[in-house]
């Protein structure tokens, strides 16, 4: 579709002022334009953004936009990919600032599937709608032993456990995993997440995850919450 | 008034016994109508060639299995890692040096024994539904009760040729354990062959080792048992679970279902023409896989296809793109000479309503018009397999019953033709009455056995029932009048001591 009053060659980013230029970047985000929202990232760092600014109004703004339009089903699977997409062009910018100034990036999570299970097509929309809501995602793929996402636990010290299984021969594990966690006194030092079609609220709670999340909108959204509330806990 | 030509019948007894109908047992529908097709020889060559194309350039992934990788490679395979590549028209070749066109899956009942391939059809219930639903108690996990109630329901149901095989998941068993159980189900509650497991190889070996006690070791090396369900990990990729469970069955001279079981758009590109493509290089890499095993261990082209929605990635079903990807597979499986899986009453919907119908209908015609020749999920499938409801089982069991008739064709025989019955009636008048119509009736059409086609005051007068509410009533009337078929008791006797012997030789695992 040609629309010739969205003509994109008119814009030129750095001719806007800060108010259009993070308007524009949400339309960008949007319309999953990597290069244009690295180019609106660096010309706001260059205009004395923090990167923790750039991050919150310009890119988690836009991808809340996002996550909105997908879950209300006017956004498709593959342009929210292109969006996710876009946003971590302008993450990698941000990430090594926000590092340098001790400012917690939104959130770290390691996602995997269980043991036994190579279903991967649900936790790989998570992973993209958690990228999308401004975590940064370590996906560690499919069939993961216990010692894997310990492994994977200690390496990257996230915030949060997601875990997915789509067969009942197979989520079980996940108490395995998280029993595990309790034996060695780590379990509270993350929020686990699981899910999967197999699972239900009831199946979370026996199995000692923090929430069920029936599918990966629902996933982006409560992570966020989740993570707020254990922050304010401690304090 | 024409006169029943039979005279007296026993009055109002007699004729109820006539009624209740004996049904003689069929292993098979007999399929005597053309097979449908979509695409003329050139557009199925092309496919040919690209597969052959994707075989030869982009190859397979066959995972964490090493022995595979060591056959493929001495059968003449380019093996890369763990990627192999075939040179063009191998594993045709392979597959049509010593694949059977058809073959007989032994029933213990050998009147049930049946043949899949060639004009044949064979309905098998539902697989893998980790829920279940009935009206009284909504949604909730299946358990061992369940997966004997459905096995019961099953044989019970001449419509349906095969009892399945995890026709739900008893999630009340011990995952390390459950399928000694369901194994020793489709064994005792019914007579009808049925599938082995497949969720590891070792679970495939005790299958196959009760299996022996049924049927003697030296039988079971020479025929088939059992049709067990291998998918392939599409794109392209075979995982060691799978490969292990079909080398398993492969080395008895047992069937296997090779199906790429695609959501397309997520596991395939979103064209028809791109999924067949993909669907028939990972059928005939798996199936060319079996015959080196064992030359000659019966292998199935399956193919499940859904396409995904783009909104959410959640299957769907009984769409029409599906539907143009069956047409094209089921052509490509007989071009190749093996038999083909498809079909079955696939929707989305959670609950037997509209939804659920359509799709379910839109599936099964398809299937029968294709000329499928094994269809699993012919009843109860649910929410994209999520959950087998009691309901749907017995509503899509009526509707197996009616694909039977219709793959039937055309009876041209005199009775048929008719033309005494339109010497007798003539212009004006009616049939109902007519010599013909007294000697066809009862047969003559279809009677559904969920359908309500009274008045409106008479169908409010019993209640105003939804078809789910009759269907309901249904499947507990089946079950209380269930009665178990004849089983040898020290046959009984030894699954359960070798049951019992197994599976305390183990710690329970949930995995
Ligand atoms: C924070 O953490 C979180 C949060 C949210 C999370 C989360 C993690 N993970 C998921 N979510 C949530 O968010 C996602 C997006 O909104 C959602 O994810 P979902 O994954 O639910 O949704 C996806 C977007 C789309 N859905 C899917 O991708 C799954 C669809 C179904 C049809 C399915 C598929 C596609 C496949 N399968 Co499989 N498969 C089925 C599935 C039936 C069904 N309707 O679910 C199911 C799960 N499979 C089953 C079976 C039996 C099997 N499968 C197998 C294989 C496969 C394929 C490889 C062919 C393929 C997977 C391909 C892939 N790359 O993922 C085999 C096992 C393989 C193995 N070792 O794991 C095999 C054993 C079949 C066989 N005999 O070969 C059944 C379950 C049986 C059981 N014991 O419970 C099954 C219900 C279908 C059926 N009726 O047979 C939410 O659940």
């Amino acid at each position: 579709m040609t629309d010739e009053n969205y003509d994109d060659e008119e814009i030129i980013l750095s001719e806007l002022n800060d108010e259009e230029l993070v308007q524009q970047m949400h339309d960008d985000l949007y319309d999953g334009m990597k290069e244009e929202i690295e180019e609106g990232t660096q010309i706001l760092l260059d205009r004395d953004w923090t990167a923790e600014r750039v991050l919150n109004e310009a890119l988690v703004a836009g991808m809340k936009i996002v996550g909105i339009d997908f879950r209300d089903g006017i956004l498709f699977v593959p342009e929210v990919l292109l969006a996710a997409n876009a946003m971590k062009g302008g993450m990698a910018i941000l990430e090594p600032l926000l590092a340098e100034s001790g400012v917690e990036p939104k959130g770290k999570m390691v996602i995997g599937t269980v043991k036994g299970d190579i279903h991967d097509i649900g936790k790989n929309l998570v992973a993209m709608m958690m990228e999308g809501a401004g975590f940064e995602v370590i996906d560690i793929g499919i069939n993961n032993s216990v010692e894997d996402y310990l492994a994977a636990l200690e390496e990257h010290k996230p915030d949060i456990l997601g875990m997915s299984a789509l067969l009942t021969t197979t989520m079980p594990y996940m108490k395995v995993v998280i029993d595990e966690m309790v034996k060695r006194s780590i379990r509270d030092d993350y929020i686990v997440l699981v899910g999967g079609a197999p699972l239900n609220e009831e199946f979370g709670q026996a199995v000692g995850a923090d929430a069920y999340c029936r599918d990966a909108a629902q996933a982006a959204q409560m992570a966020p919450l989740l993570l707020h509330n254990r922050q304010a806990a401690r304090g | 008034m024409a006169r029943r030509s039979q005279g007296r019948t026993g009055g109002r007894s007699g004729r109820a016994a006539t009624r209740r109908t004996v049904e003689s047992i069929k292993p098979f529908i007999e399929r005597k109508i053309p097979f449908y097709e979509l695409l003329d020889d050139d557009g199925l060559a092309l496919i040919e060639r690209n597969a052959d194309r994707v075989l030869e350039e982009i190859g397979l992934d066959f995972k964490d299995f090493p022995s595979a990788l060591a056959l493929f490679k001495e059968a003449g395979a380019d093996v890369d890692g763990e990627r192999v590549r075939f040179p063009r028209g191998m594993c045709r070749e392979i597959i049509r040096a010593s694949a059977p066109a058809e073959y007989v899956q032994h029933a213990r009942n050998p009147d049930r024994s049946t043949i899949i391939g060639g004009k044949r059809l064979v309905l098998a219930p539902a697989y893998g539904s980790p829920f279940v639903r009935d009206l009284d108690s909504g949604r909730r996990y299946a358990t061992l009760r369940d997966f004997e109630n459905f096995v019961k329901l099953a044989y019970m149901s001449p419509g349906l040729h095969h009892s399945g095989g995890t026709v739900c998941e008893p999630v009340d068993v011990p995952v390390n354990k459950r399928h000694f159980d369901m194994v020793y189900s489709h064994i005792k509650y019914s007579d009808k062959p049925f599938m082995g497991s497949v969720t590891s190889a070792e679970r495939a070996q005790d299958s196959v080792d009760m299996c022996k006690l049924v049927f003697g070791e030296s039988f079971l090396d020479q025929n088939t048992v059992m049709t067990s369900l291998i998918n392939v990990n599409s794109p392209l990729t075979f995982d060691a679970t799978m490969l292990g469970a079909a080398t398993v069955y492969a080395q008895h001279n047992q069937a296997t279902l090779i199906s790429p079981f695609i959501l397309a758009g997520a596991m395939s590109p979103v064209t028809v023409a791109g999924t067949v493509t993909q669907v028939l290089a990972e059928a005939l890499a798996g199936m060319a896989y079996i015959q080196l095993v064992r030359p000659g261990a019966p292998v199935i082209f399956g193919t499940f296809a859904a396409a995904v929605s783009m909104q959410s990635g959640a299957p769907t079903f009984g769409t029409p793109e599906p539907s143009k990807i069956m047409y094209l597979a089921a052509a490509l499986a007989r071009r190749l000479g093996v038999p083909f899986r498809s079909g079955g009453g696939l929707c989305g919907s959670k609950i037997p309503d509209a939804q659920a119908a359509y799709e379910s209908a839109n599936t099964l015609q398809t299937a029968a018009l294709c000329g499928v020749n094994f269809m699993l999920h012919a009843a109860g499938w649910l929410e994209g397999g999520l959950s087998v409801g009691y309901e749907k089982f017995v509503m899509d069991v009526d509707q197996a019953n009616m694909l039977d008739i219709l793959l039937q064709g055309i009876d041209l025989s005199e009775n048929a033709q008719a033309i005494d019955a339109l010497e007798e009636v003539g212009p004006g008048s009616h049939f109902l009455g007519a010599a013909h119509t007294q000697a066809n009736f009862e047969t003559a059409f279809y009677r559904s056995t969920i359908a309500d086609n009274n008045s409106f005051e008479q169908w409010e007068q019993d209640g105003a029932k939804t078809a789910e509410v009759r269907a309901n009533e249904q499947w507990k009337q089946m079950l209380e009048s269930y009665v178990p078929p004849a089983l040898d008791q020290g046959l009984d006797e030894a699954l359960q001591a070798f049951m019992h012997e197994r599976k305390s030789s183990f710690e329970d695992r949930d995995y």
